[in-house]
């Protein structure tokens, strides 16, 4: 049950095209998780993770579930890296729709 | 059908988020009083009972109603001013001075606390559920100690608007040109679990009078997060002409009503090495004052702004669906927060082409008023 209702079914659609449109499977070159990314531009990158790609990561395993401090936040250095290998091999398209 | 795109407004939620609420610091309740703290649509009641414990209840009285706010702290409990009924921290009437026997049903909701960081932190759910410590937003080391500045703390009543509109703010990239005056350069977002970070990196703008977020010559590294729906710990880092500055906001909030709630901001800074106290406590002071504009900064546009379930997004935007995707995991019972509402989600803002604009813009505003006070000068009377 949503808590903030929307009141017309293009809302839905909106939130649907924001979130989920557009995004292509990348696979992390050292370990088993799979991402959804999309880029809206060269510098702009959205990663769609699942809780079985959050558990697969490696990098996250060493630092640890629990959320401490500020660091361990970050981003995974080795998926970063994959997903610009699978950028530069043209495998994520490059470019927004109309805002999205 | 139309092509005009219309606002949905939505309707607002009628419970309060789950998860840990910060009243304010625990020093401020610590003095054997009882305090009122509005939230959660109704009052309550904070006392520290003479145990040391603090603790929150529900300000009324379940005998006939008595506000127990205006009541005295008796031993550990708190006494109503009607008919001197006395509640304990755990919710039950453990004493009714002219009576034979309390009775049984004699309970009122009680909310667990925890002190972190020098802050009382009350867990809430409308579910009932015990309280989640796990949950807790992390201890800051040597915060509360000589290194740091105490806490200075603040608290301003919102009326108007969803506590929503505060948490937008994490993903909102191009407000911070607008409303605090500064080129956000670099800005992301990671949303993962209960929590929500955003990572900026911002210089002000020289055509304003700073505020919020500083001035030309000073340059902000920022790492913002939410620890659940109301508690963000932002670490900063500020650069003043090559002088760096490690400053911790607090920036936190209670709902009181489905279109109200109570801000507070803390801040605390660490001493720089080889300054004296007076010093370190004037700028723990210039802080407290640039992030309480800037807080203020942001009051005057939700005052006047409406909800909108269906904001519409250009490339440089952040992401606010998936910020409120996330949000909605307070505010549904536990079976069902759905996979998507924690599911880490990672965003980089391309701020490239808005600093282009941006600079171009100030570049612009500054040979005008350049101009403006050549014009000025000119056409005032030669002082002789
Ligand atoms: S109303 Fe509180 S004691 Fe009677
Ligand atoms: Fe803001």
């Amino acid at each position: 049950m949503a808590s903030f209702v929307p009141t017309s079914d293009e809302t839905l659609e909106d939130l649907r095209r924001y979130t989920e449109d557009r995004l292509v499977d990348v696979a992390c070159l050292d370990c088993l998780a799979q991402v959804r990314v999309k880029k809206n531009s060269d510098h702009q990158t959205s990663v769609q993770w699942s809780a079985e790609a959050r558990a697969d990561c490696q990098e996250f395993q060493r630092r640890g579930q629990a959320p401490g401090g500020r660091d361990v936040h970050k981003p995974c250095s080795r998926l970063m890296a994959s997903i610009d290998d699978a950028v530069r091999a043209g495998a994520v398209p490059i470019g927004a729709y109309d805002g999205y | 059908m139309t092509d005009t795109r219309m606002l949905d407004q939505g309707t607002q939620p009628i419970r309060f988020a789950r998860g840990w609420h910060c009243l304010g610091l625990a020093s401020d309740f610590a003095d054997g009083k009882p305090h009122a703290v509005q939230g959660f649509g109704t009052k309550l009641v904070v006392w520290q009972g003479g145990n040391g414990e603090l603790n929150v209840l529900d300000g009324y009285c379940r005998h006939m109603g008595g506000d127990l706010t205006q009541g005295e702290v008796k031993g550990d409990h708190i006494a109503c001013p009607f008919h001197d009924w006395r509640w304990g921290g755990d919710g039950k009437c453990k004493e009714i001075p002219y009576a034979r026997r309390v009775p049984l049903r004699a309970r009122t909701q009680r909310y667990e606390t925890v002190v972190r960081n020098g802050q009382l932190l009350m867990w809430h759910d409308p579910e009932g559920s015990a309280a989640d410590h796990e949950l807790l937003p992390p201890e800051l080391p040597d915060v509360m100690t000589d290194k740091y500045t105490p806490w200075s703390w603040h608290t301003k009543e919102i009326n108007g608007s969803h506590c929503r509109e505060l948490i937008d703010n994490v993903a909102d990239m191009a407000h911070f040109y607008y409303v605090h005056f500064a080129f956000p350069t670099s800005f992301r977002n990671i949303f993962d679990g209960h929590t929500a970070t955003q990572f900026m990196e911002s210089k002000g703008r020289p055509d304003t009078m700073g505020g919020g977020y500083g001035d030309e010559n000073s340059t902000l590294k920022s790492v913002a997060t939410y620890y659940g729906p109301s508690y963000m710990i932002n670490w900063l880092e500020v650069d003043y002409k090559g002088f760096i500055t490690e400053v911790i906001l607090i920036n936190c909030h209670i709902p009181t009503g489905p279109t109200s709630f109570t801000l507070q901001y803390g801040i605390s800074v660490r001493k720089p090495e080889g300054l004296d106290e007076k010093t370190c406590a004037y700028i723990a002071e210039r802080y407290t004052e640039s992030f309480g504009d800037g807080f203020l900064q942001d009051v005057a546009i939700w005052e006047n702004k409406v909800a909108v379930q269906n904001p519409l997004l250009c490339e440089e935007d952040g992401p606010v669906y998936q910020l409120r995707r996330w949000y909605e995991q307070f505010y549904v019972d536990v079976a069902d927060i759905a996979p998507e509402m924690t599911d880490r989600f990672e965003f980089e803002v391309d701020t490239t082409k808005a600093n282009e604009y941006w600079h171009a813009e100030v570049a612009d505003n500054l040979a005008k008023r350049a101009a403006a006070e050549a014009d000025a000068e000119a056409a005032a009377p030669a002082d002789a």
